[in-house]
């Protein structure tokens, strides 16, 4: 539990009008806790503290990160998530994609300027680390937001689901294992306000706070909501939009709102708040899951801390319809990626995620090592491998995506490097068997100012179609943010003007540190291959397709038992026509009297 | 259409009905040839038959009812929903209807032997059938002699049939028995009548070759069957209860024990292969276990064939000559002097009225 206070703290220097730089240095570690007063486990932690400690600063600031990993037994890579990094694309994080992962004993400097004002967080983003506890906020203010002066404080509020298991052993045990043919995704143990449950927020009457909310969880998306409570949705994902009144908001993994409530006139009562899993999203619904966790404004510490009131439905705001404060018209693209997502069965029984058949395997170079070690060639998507799933973007175009989803579930999905604009996102499909596709001839709805973000959720077997600028070279993973499901490989590459990086980036030398330090390969092709590289030999690759029908294997059994069977019926046959004397021999025997003509002893 | 008609249980009954209706045959054929004076009266000789018949229909008539009752109670008894163990029964019950099966079904090969081997009982009985003692209840037993024999035997088969069809398909249907039990009967009876109207062996001798090596087909898809739902067993333990919702794709199968996997053709649930699954045992999923023991029954079978032809042909197993011929002697010592002590002087009064001598009609 933990009392809320006034937040007005800047990491460093004093003066607001200078651009600080804002040092932190994180020895990742192990942390014991017992976030929701259920079950003591190790978390990964910072510093010897668990929940890690949040990054703040201001606009324009520089941040430089040195983590160093002292885990022991895991590698680490830290992901500043919805941080531009323009012209620093080497700092973004994701493992395979950026940056080698950092191996025990190994640090890593994470070095950036932060240029967008608003909400963001920070995780790990090697394999499916950070629900293993490694994510925090990361907090940048801004004099000059557009509401700035109609709030009396800034705080943040985070949500999450919780697993009592750590994520390697679910991983093996329970997900990516042929014995979950269905794919179905671990079940969470808990829902967490801000790392914890129960907790008191204290507020005093007659005054605004600027509540900026993220979801640092895995899974589960949440409805969250302040009981007699409007308030007013001002930002989403970094991006201000025009202050959109609202009773409750629905939040994907790795989303952020940030909302302004003002709070009532007296303190006589204490007003539950509430973060709701959204249970479609989970296969099953364990008997003993409690999927609300809950909160309360807290107007007088002395007063009493009522049980939320249920709910029938969970009315929330599509946050299709924010405006965006700077509006833009809807861009046309130059350049358009189409991709279906899908959930399938490989050879060896485990469920893998697809993009067009294609799910992500991680290759044995970073990308951005392949692109600053391939010259000329850094244009020809196949370098970066058959299962990276790579497109290479030109430079200032206009980029669509559109993606058709096959599965019937929600997914979250985010585009490092970018916000974008949601041109569409079509309803749920009436039924699982068809999929609403986008068809441009036939436009749904397109709002005049399309609202923006970086994390944006698709809807169960319908669409969504998304457009940005390339203006930011560097190598950008697009993927699901259901950690589950990035596992699964539901992810593709973009590689965005890889000339201009090249010319114009360059990766710091702790950084290839690491990946020595680990045996990792960081030049040439998806391969390694620096020589040819087009020659791709070795890459990684999804496993084999189930066999469709009969192998060798089954023919080869088939022919050997109809052979048995053959064999077998001759012998009855055989045995059937056999001589009738032995007949008369048997039948002596019972009478017992000797055969005339034979000599039993033969 | 397996749901209604149970190839197991048809064979079944059908065996147990050819063997009570070689022995009605043989009994007719012996009044037929003048046994019980017959022939000189054809009064008598109808009476004989009809106490043939008669005692056949009663014995037939309580098997039927004691049968009708058994399933009767088993199935309102409930059967359904094993529930989770639902594979293993399968596999239990499979595996004991493939071994009774097997060893019943090469005997209706020797059915020559069978005939003889009847007719040397019947004989034997008759003659000894000398009964003697007063007591109603052995006059009745010497007067109708002649249905007291069809009577207790298919009394006897009736109920051997009864608990084996019990073992086969107590996992099946109950509208999978009647049709079954009748054809069965109805192809027992054919056959006997054939035998008893002196029909051609050969012929005979041909159907039932068919008709074992069917039987045979059905026994190797049941052992297989078997160890199939066995391992299906494991492998839903492992999934747990997702296994139902995939069907027959990916994930209702384990892909390490695969054989071979079509996502159709299901010997389950669809429609013509459920034949091919209660004929050959067909599995649109087969695992090597399913596939392994099919070929094990039958290299078993064909052992067991061979084995059997070399003890007919030479008279003993295999390597076992001595000790065969050693236990033939031994037994002949026995027969030898059974003889001598019949014959002794003082047992001479072998006419008049003693009650030493039992009832000598056996039908062991």
């Amino acid at each position: 539990m933990r009392a809320f206070s006034l937040l007005a703290t800047l990491a460093a220097s004093a003066t607001a009008a200078l651009a600080a730089t804002v040092q932190y240095d994180f020895s990742v570690d192990w942390v014991q806790a017992n976030p929701d007063g259920d079950y003591d486990r190790t978390f990964i932690g910072i510093n010897g503290e668990w929940p890690p400690p949040p990054i703040k600063c201001k606009i324009h600031d520089r941040v430089i990160v040195n983590v160093t990993n002292n885990l022991g037994n895991e590698p680490t890579a830290l992901h500043f998530h919805g941080i531009f990094m323009n012209g620093t694309n080497a700092m973004d994080g994701p493992v395979g994609v950026t940056q080698c992962p950092v191996p025990p004993g190994s640090n890593i400097i994470y070095n950036f300027t932060v240029d967008q004002p608003g909400m963001y967080w920070y995780h790990s983003h090697f394999g499916g680390q950070y629900p293993d506890g490694l994510r925090a906020p990361f907090i940048v203010y801004d004099d000059d937001e557009p509401f700035a002066g109609q709030y009396d404080e800034d705080t943040y509020l985070t949500v999450s689901d919780y697993y009592h298991q750590s994520i390697p052993w679910l991983t093996a045990n329970k997900f990516l294992t042929l014995i979950n043919p269905t794919g179905a995704e671990p079940i969470p143990d808990a829902a967490l306000f801000n790392d914890s449950q129960n907790i008191k927020f204290k507020v005093e009457p007659n005054k605004t706070y600027k509540i900026r909310i993220v979801n640092m969880g895995a899974l589960v998306s949440q409805y969250i909501w302040f009981e007699d409570h409007d308030f007013k949705i001002v930002e989403v994902d970094g991006i201000y939009v025009e202050p959109t009144d609202a009773s409750m908001i629905y939040i994907t993994v790795a989303q952020r709102y940030t909302i302004l409530l003002t709070t009532k006139n007296s303190t006589d009562k204490n007003y539950p708040m509430i973060a709701s899993f959204d249970t479609d999203m989970m296969d099953t619904i364990p008997e003993d899951l409690v999927w609300n966790v809950t909160g309360w404004l807290t107007y007088d510490d002395n007063g009493d801390f009522p049980e939320p009131t249920l709910i029938d439905q969970y009315d929330f705001y599509d946050d299709f319809n924010l405006v965006p404060f700077e509006k833009e018209e809807p861009y046309e693209p130059d350049y358009s990626i189409t991709v279906e997502v899908a959930m399938k069965n490989l050879g060896n029984g485990v469920n893998y995620a697809f993009f067009n058949d294609i799910t992500y395997v991680a290759p044995k170079v970073p990308t951005l090592y392949t692109v600053m070690s391939s010259g000329n060639d850094s244009t020809d998507a196949t370098i970066y491998g058959s299962n990276t799933h790579t497109y290479v973007l030109g430079y200032q175009e206009v980029v669509e995506i559109v993606l058709n989803n096959f599965d019937p579930g929600k997914h979250p999905f985010h585009l490092h490097g970018h916000t974008f604009q949601v041109i569409e996102r079509s309803g749920a499909s009436p039924d699982d068997a068809t999929t609403l596709m986008y068809d441009p001839a036939n436009p749904g709805t397109v709002n005049e100012y399309p609202m923006r973000r970086d994390t944006v959720y698709v809807r169960p077997n319908g669409y969504f179609v998304l457009r940005f600028k390339s203006d930011n070279p560097g190598v950008w993973f697009f993927h699901c943010h259901i950690e589950w499901h990035l596992a699964q490989g539901l992810a593709l590459t973009l590689v965005e003007a890889p000339a201009e990086i090249q010319s114009n980036q360059a990766i710091p030398e702790d950084h290839y540190a690491a990946c020595k330090a680990g045996g990792y390969a960081y030049e040439g092709n998806a391969a390694g291959n620096t020589v040819n590289l087009f020659d791709l030999k070795g890459e990684k690759l999804q496993p084999k397709p189930l066999p469709a029908g009969f192998t060798a294997r089954g023919i080869v059994a088939m022919v050997f038992s109809c052979i048995s069977a053959f064999v077998g019926m001759g012998c009855i046959t055989w045995y059937g026509l056999s001589d009738l004397k032995t007949t008369e021999r048997e039948v002596a025997e019972i009478i017992g009297e000797p055969l005339d003509d034979s000599d039993e002893s033969k | 259409m397996v749901q209604i008609f149970n190839v197991s249980i048809f064979f079944i009954v059908f065996r147990e009905s050819l063997e009570a209706s070689v022995v009605i045959s043989v009994l007719l054929a012996f009044i037929k040839q003048g046994v019980g004076r017959s022939a000189d009266d054809p009064k008598v000789y109808k009476a004989l038959v009809k106490h043939v018949w008669v005692g056949a229909a009663i014995g037939l008539l309580i098997c039927l009812i004691i049968g009708g009752a058994f399933i009767g109670t088993w199935y309102t008894l409930g059967t359904d929903a094993w529930g989770a163990s639902e594979d293993i029964w399968e596999g239990a019950l499979s595996i004991v209807a493939a071994i009774i099966i097997s060893i019943m079904g090469l005997a209706m090969l020797r059915l020559n032997k069978m005939k003889e081997k009847w007719r040397v009982k019947i004989t034997k009985a008759l003659e000894d059938s000398k009964i003697r003692g007063k007591g109603w209840f052995r006059r009745f037993m010497r007067k109708y002699a002649m249905g007291i024999l069809p009577f207790i035997t298919i009394l006897r088969e009736g109920i051997e049939a009864i608990v084996f069809v019990g073992g086969v398909a107590l996992s099946s249907p109950a509208k999978a028995f009647p049709l079954a039990v009748v054809c069965g009967l109805a192809a027992g009876g054919g056959v006997g009548y054939f035998m008893y109207k002196g029909g051609d062996y050969m012929k005979i001798q041909y159907f039932l070759i068919v008709a074992t090596c069917f039987l045979y087909l059905v026994a190797a898809g049941l052992f297989s069957k078997a160890i199939w739902f066995l391992q299906n067993f494991v492998w839903s333990g492992l999934v747990g209860g997702d296994v139902a919702e995939t069907g027959d794709g990916p994930g209702s199968y384990d892909v390490r024990q695969s054989v071979w996997h079509v996502n159709c053709c299901n010997g389950q649930s669809s429609g013509g292969w459920m034949i091919f699954n209660a004929i050959f045992g067909w599995q649109n999923s087969a695992t090597y276990g399913s596939v392994i023991s099919y070929n094990l029954y039958w290299i078993a079978l064909i052992a067991s064939i061979m084995l059997m032809l070399f003890q007919e042909k030479h008279g003993h197993y295999p390597f076992l000559k001595s000790w065969t011929e050693k236990r033939k002697a031994a037994k002949r010592e026995r027969e030898e002097k059974k003889r001598l002590d019949a014959s002794d002087p003082e047992l001479e009064s072998r006419d008049t009225d003693s009650e030493t001598k039992e009832i000598s009609i056996s039908v062991v």
